[in-house]
Order: C-alpha cells, then structure tokens, then sequence
C-alpha cells in the first residue's frame, strides 16, 4: 500500500462526493432557517449555522444516567432519540476552573486524534457538542465489557490460552498500525485502555497523551506512557522517537497477558531501568549503538552488565506463545528502537499463520465489566490510572521543557 | 485482498469528510453564511433601534422608519478575512510559532460558518493562533503568549475559543502539504543524481531518468538548458525554495485547502514554480499511457492557477485602501449583540452553570440561600426575648 506519493484518485468521483456532501450541508441549512423564519424569534435569527449545527448534534442524543465521575470528566450513558434501543457513552469534560488557557490540552489531544481515526479496533467517536455551560461532549462508541486489565487479572475466573491471546494481540496490533499509518503516536498502550465491545471487540481507547509524529528536529517529551509499558529510551530521555515506543508497549502487554501479571513493574523510574536490564539485558553501546548519547543513560560497571537474554530465556517464560510467538514477542521488546519491529512488521509477522489460529471474537472469554466499569475507564484523563496504583502513573506533561 | 491506499486513508480525515468542497458548494456556503449574518444584523439593530427610541420619548411614537443596513457582500468579507490570514501570518512570524498555517486554516474553516460582521476577524485571530499552538504542540502558556500580543488581554484570547471550536466543528486536524513537498523534492533530488527508483510501473532506469532531466525545457520559458546533473540539482533546489514560498503564502490564503487534497496542492506549488519539472516528475509515477494522468494534470492546471491568483501577502496601496473602506463599512454593520465577547462568554459559562450543575452543588447552595435568607430576616438580631431568656 501508499506507493504513490501522488493522490491519483479519480478526481470526477472525489468531485461527486464533495458536491453530495456540500449540497447535504446546504440543504440541511436551508430547512434550518425556513424553520426559523417562521416564528420570529430573535435569538434564532441571529444563531449562526457552526451553533445551529452544534444544537442539532446536541439534540440527537439523550443522556440516561451517570456511569462514573472523575476530577477530568463525567461519564453517562446515553441513547440516540430516533432509536432508543442504541447505546453510547457519553463523556463530558469538565470545565476545569484551575486551567484558566482555555480547553485543556488532553481534551484537544483526544478530540482531535479520535476525530481523524476510523478503526473497528479503535473507540469510535460518533460526535462532538457542546453543552450550554461549554462544556465538551464526546459522544463515544459503547464498550460494555471492561478491559483487559480486568481480564488478565482474574486468574481465577478467567481463563483463556493462546488462541485468546493471539486473538487480543491481532487487534491490538492492527489499532497500533493504524495509528502509526496515520502518523500517530498513542503513548499511553497498556490494557486498561483496551475496551471490550459488546461483541468481543478489543478497542484502543483513551487518546490524552496522543501527537502527531513530529517534524524532524522537533523535540518531545520523554514523561509519556505509564512507566510498567514504558520502553527504555524514554526512560533515558529521548527527545526524538517514532512509533517503536507504542511497540515496545505492545510487547509488554503481550507478555503480561501470557504471565497474568505486569511484566516489568518498577516502583520507581530507575527500578524500572533495572528491571528491564534484568529482564531483557543492559544496554550498551554494542547492543544499541548511540544509547550512551541519551541525556539520561547511565553508564553501567562492565562485570553488572546483563547480556541480552536469548531465545532460551524467553521460551522459558513464554513458551506457551510456542516459538514463533517468543520470535516475535522479543522483536517487540528489541532494546535499539531501530532494531524492534514496526507496527506494520508486526501484522506481517509468521505467528498470525501459525497454529493455533487466533480465537474468534465471539467466543473470547468476557467477564462483563458492566456500565460502571466503562464508566470508570472513560473518565480517566491520559496517564490517569485508578488509585493505590498512582506510582504508575505517567508523570504530567511538562510542556515547559518541551520547546 | 483490497489495500487501504493513501487515498482511502485521505478520505477518512475530517479536512476531506468536512472541509472539502467544490467551488459552487462553497459559494453557497458562503452566501447563506452571509445572508443569515445580515439578517441577523438587520435583526439586532431594529431591535436596538426600537429599545433606544422607546427609551428617549414617545412622543414621535411613529418614529422615523428603520434605515436600510449597508451589509458586507460575500467577496467584502472574504477580501477581510484574507486580510487578517495576513496578519496572523505576520504576527506569527514575528513570535517565532510554526504554527501560522494551521491557525490561518482555522481562521479560514471558522468564516465559512461565521461572517465577519457577527465576529470581527481581529478579534478572532489571537484566538485562532492560541488554539493552534495547542493543536500543534507548541503550547506555550497564556500569559507569556499574550505579552506578546499589543493591547490583549489573556481573557479577549480564551473568550472566543468556544466559539471557535464550535466553528471548526471540534476538528482541529489541519493536513498540510509541506512535508509532501520535502518527500517530493528529496525524490526528485534522487532522480537527478541517480540514485531514483522509478514508479511501480515505468521501466526507466535510474541513469535513463538522470539523462531525461537533463534534456527537460527550461523552467518557466526560461532560454537556458540544464547542462549537466549538477545544474539540475541546482535547478530542483530553485523550484523547491519558490514553491515552499508559496505553500507559506498562496496556498494558504486561496481555498486551495478547501478545493484540493495536500498532494494536489504541493505538485501544483511546483507547477507553478518548475513546469517541466512537475511534468517529468508525474510522468516519473505513471506507466504510458495512463487514463488517470490527463485527470490529474488538469486538476493540478486549475489549482496552480488558484495559486497564481492568490491575494498577495504583502498588499499593495490600493488594496489597503479597499480593506479600509471594507472596515468602515464593517463598522457600521457590526451585530451589536455580538460585539462584547468577553461578556458574552461570561454569560454563556454563568448560564450554563445554572442548568448543567450538580443536584449536590444546587442543594448546597439552596441551603446557603436558606441561611443568608435567614440572617437578612434576622438582620436586626433575633427577638428580644429569646436573648433573655438564654
């Protein structure tokens, strides 16, 4: 795919489907203001078409009842009026009163990636209105079913093999390709922000940390991804990487849902450091050249040096994945970045062929997170994870350091 | 198995689903756009007129018949709004943010649904800017962003956001076709020194490429001939500067955004700034013969005219004069309801708050109210006896 730089596309069609939408927006106008014309009323008349279209948006939902509230957002359930059997979450964000710059950065991050990204693996944002209080609603994709995390977890009540897991991480994959296709950075992978439809469906969800892929030259911040998914070079403070940093986040939820525990669980930056030297090996100038470059790579004595850890090692823990799978689950957690798999090598990778397939979302196991759950997942703001695990926590974005 | 071309994933942004039109669709757009603001206009001022003529006496109840409002035309408002992409562009500029040519296109996307004469550009452009460096990653706090800013304060910035992002209809997505025009210029720069990789399905090997551009007619009527690689570069290196010079500009202040895809746009600014190049380059993409070439080059034909016929961003005399008459015009047909946003703003929030609150926050401030209410009545203490009798 994408060969041609150049969009060649039958220019006649593309044509036709602006011209349909336009006369659409047109016409829809149109009976807008014959409907005003008729009461004369003023504040109507003096109503601009960007309100009337907002208010038409409003009115096509009802909101039925609360699901969850955080610091950042409040979550409803809600239906559409023409059909009330449909469901949809509706999530609105508060007004924050300490943020006095206007709309806060997650809340344009969210609605400005969810807006561009149509994936049966991403959340859906239906729409976007504005309550009187200007307060902005999301109107999202309903998804019952918990998350992973909540899967993973109970080890007791659910179990599931590699079929499952291959079936969870295809969906994964093709999100995070998508993304990254898009030139989109999620930042923030890890299974509490993988939502289960009501169908099975695994979907990407919670877009406040997301950005752009950045000019060359452009500096980022490193203070993304909740440190467990965190790969190394952010933890060494790179200002400059590309879409290997979800990867290696893809690679740590892998693991964890074949170990049913977090992988690599720091307690602190620099725990997690150690952790991933045990865990995958040290890096070094031999295994990641440049690495010693980064602002925050610290040297290590040459007898404390990990070697990095063989196919063996991996088999061991990971052997149910069977020996393709451990293939690529350690080109996932490569230490280089430029040396792990892309999100697209990825999809293309020998496992997704390999026996057992992956287990059809229908008859993947659910636990039924229920209206409360989803409430809770939704109201979260990027990096924000439920309390008494708070060490996890992306720190807050500094944009100060980010010029 | 069908791939997801470019194309496809162009058409799933909202700059195609919702920002793309053709002329007559924007035309009438903008049309309704301005009727429905005049009649608001008209609206306001009657209303005006009858409040202060209520007001002063009613002796001349009969009062002098409302006066005809002079309104802006169509062309009048968008010669105003490109005027203030100018200002934006300049201002942008001289704080050092790259984020000028998004902040223009939401200025540009905000005026197809919003005339001038309800929200007055200059009013609207601080806040555009400010969004925009959110949008693109180059936020930088309020307040030292409105220190640059002569005569503004941090609330005439916030105030017009809602408004704003109402007006971009919470898309704030802007596809650009800079980055295309580096891919195309480092392609070309490939091509020319050899190292090229044809299109999938034109057999030229990389030196039968070196050799072709070597022969190319000169650029722009032009007399003298590439004679050699090293010229080309020079010459592909000439038409890059010109055409990222008019993705800064023409690009942005012509609808181009509205009219055509980023490719389109880029392939055109080198259209207009190397033909020959931008010729080789598309016949460099296609096998012979090609049912979609003639499509794409007639497309690529109209929107570097566009480009061509782009207001200039540095405007001359006479156009400076028009845009003063077009502004005293504008003052007189100004929706006065609308002139006060900061005002407006703090209303809306107050409004808002009194119905969207929380049942908690309502019966806490029931209760309060119950209290004060109490204290007024008690205003002069309580009775006399029940302080005794304490």
């Amino acid at each position: 795919m994408a060969v041609s730089p150049v969009v060649t596309y039958e220019a006649t069609s593309n044509i036709k489907v602006t011209a349909d939408k336009a006369k659409s927006l047109a016409v829809r106008t149109n009976s807008i203001s014959n409907q005003n014309e008729a009461p004369p009323e003023k504040k109507q008349g003096g109503q601009e078409l960007a309100e009337r279209l907002n208010h038409e948006t409003k009115e096509k939902y009802v909101k039925d009842k609360k699901l969850g509230e955080g610091t950042y957002a409040i979550v409803y359930l809600g239906h559409l009026k023409a059909d009330p059997s449909s469901k949809v979450a509706i999530k609105k964000i508060k007004v924050n009163t300490e943020y006095r710059d206007g709309l806060s950065m997650d809340a344009i991050r969210e609605v400005k990636y969810l807006q561009e990204l149509s994936h049966p693996n991403i959340i859906a944002l239906h729409a976007v209105f504005s309550s009187k209080n200007q307060n902005l609603n999301l109107v999202l994709e309903f998804l019952p079913l918990g998350d992973l995390e909540m899967l993973i977890k109970d080890s007791e009540g659910i179990r599931y093999g590699t079929a499952e897991v291959k079936a969870w991480m295809g969906m994964l994959g093709r999100a995070v390709w998508f993304c990254h296709e898009n030139f989109v950075l999620h930042r923030d992978i890890k299974p509490n922000n993988l939502l289960i439809a009501a169908d099975g469906e695994v979907k990407l969800a919670d877009f406040g940390l997301a950005r752009s892929f950045s000019d060359p030259y452009r500096l980022m911040t490193y203070q993304v991804i909740t440190r467990w998914y965190r790969p190394p070079e952010l933890l060494y403070g790179a200002r400059f990487y590309s879409g290997a940093v979800d990867v290696w986040s893809m690679g740590t939820v892998f693991a964890e849902l074949i170990l049913r525990v977090p992988f690599i669980a720091g307690n602190t930056d620099i725990h997690q450091l150690e952790l991933i030297c045990q865990a995958i090996g040290t890096p070094t100038e031999e295994n990641w050249p440049g690495v010693s470059k980064l602002e925050g790579y610290v040297g290590y004595e040459k007898a404390a040096t990990v070697p990095v850890r063989g196919k063996d090692v991996y088999l061991a823990r990971f052997g149910t994945a069977g020996p393709v799978g451990v293939d690529l689950l350690m080109s996932m957690l490569a230490l280089d970045p430029r040396k792990r798999s892309t999100a697209r090598q990825i999809l293309e990778h020998k496992w997704w062929t390999t026996d057992p397939r992956p287990t059809a979302k229908e008859d993947l196991p659910k636990k039924g997170g229920g209206l409360e759950k989803m409430g809770d997942d939704l109201k979260r703001r990027g990096g924000e994870v439920e309390d008494g695990r708070g060490d996890k926590v992306a720190r807050k974005l500094n944009f100060g350091t980010m010029k | 198995m069908p791939q997801l071309t470019e194309d496809d994933l162009y058409r799933t942004s909202t700059q195609y689903r919702l920002w793309s039109f053709n002329r007559e669709s924007l035309l009438s757009l903008r049309s309704t756009t301005n009727e429905s603001a005049a009649e608001g206009v008209r609206a306001a001022l009657h209303a005006q007129k009858a409040a202060e003529q209520e007001q002063s006496s009613k002796q001349d109840s009969n009062g002098s018949p409302p006066q005809e409002v002079d309104c802006l035309s169509v062309g009048e408002e968008q010669k105003l709004v490109v005027f203030y992409c100018v200002q934006t562009m300049r201002f942008a500029d001289f704080c050092e943010f790259p984020t000028n040519a998004t902040a223009v296109q939401y200025l540009k996307r905000f005026y197809l649904s919003n005339s001038p004469m309800t929200y007055h550009p200059k009013e609207m452009m601080p806040s555009a800017l400010f969004l925009a460096t959110k949008t693109e990653n180059h936020y930088t706090s309020l307040k030292s962003f409105v220190s640059k800013l002569p005569k503004t304060t941090a609330e005439d910035v916030v105030a017009p956001e809602f408004l704003l992002t109402q007006g971009l209809r919470f898309t704030f997505d802007v596809r650009h076709p800079h980055r295309g025009l580096e891919g195309g210029f480092m392609e070309l720069l490939a091509l020319a020194t050899g190292k090229g990789q044809s299109g999938p399905n034109n057999g030229a090997s990389p030196t039968q490429f070196q050799k072709q551009m070597v022969g190319l007619d000169p650029a722009n009527g032009g007399n003298k001939k590439s004679r050699s690689a090293k010229e080309v570069v020079q010459r592909i290196q000439d038409a890059h500067g010109k055409a990222k010079e008019i993705l800064k500009t023409s690009a942005l202040l012509t609808d181009a955004y509205f009219l055509y895809t980023p490719s389109q746009i880029w392939l055109s600014s080198l259209f207009v700034a190397d033909e020959p190049l931008a010729r080789f380059y598309v016949d460099s993409k296609f096998p012979t013969p090609s049912t979609m070439k003639p499509t794409l080059l007639t497309t690529l034909g109209t929107c570097a005219n566009l480009l061509r016929s782009s207001a200039s961003a540095d405007p001359e005399d006479s156009e400076v004069k028009e845009l003063k008459r077009i502004d005293k015009k504008l003052y007189k047909c100004r929706n006065p309801e609308k002139i006060d946003l900061v005002g407006i703003n703090k209303a809306q929030k107050r409004e808002g708050h009194e119905d969207g609150l929380d049942e908690k926050v309502i019966k806490k401030r029931k209760l309060e109210r119950e209290r004060s209410e109490k204290e007024a009545e008690d205003i002069f203490g309580p009775a006399l006896g029940i302080k005794d009798g304490k």
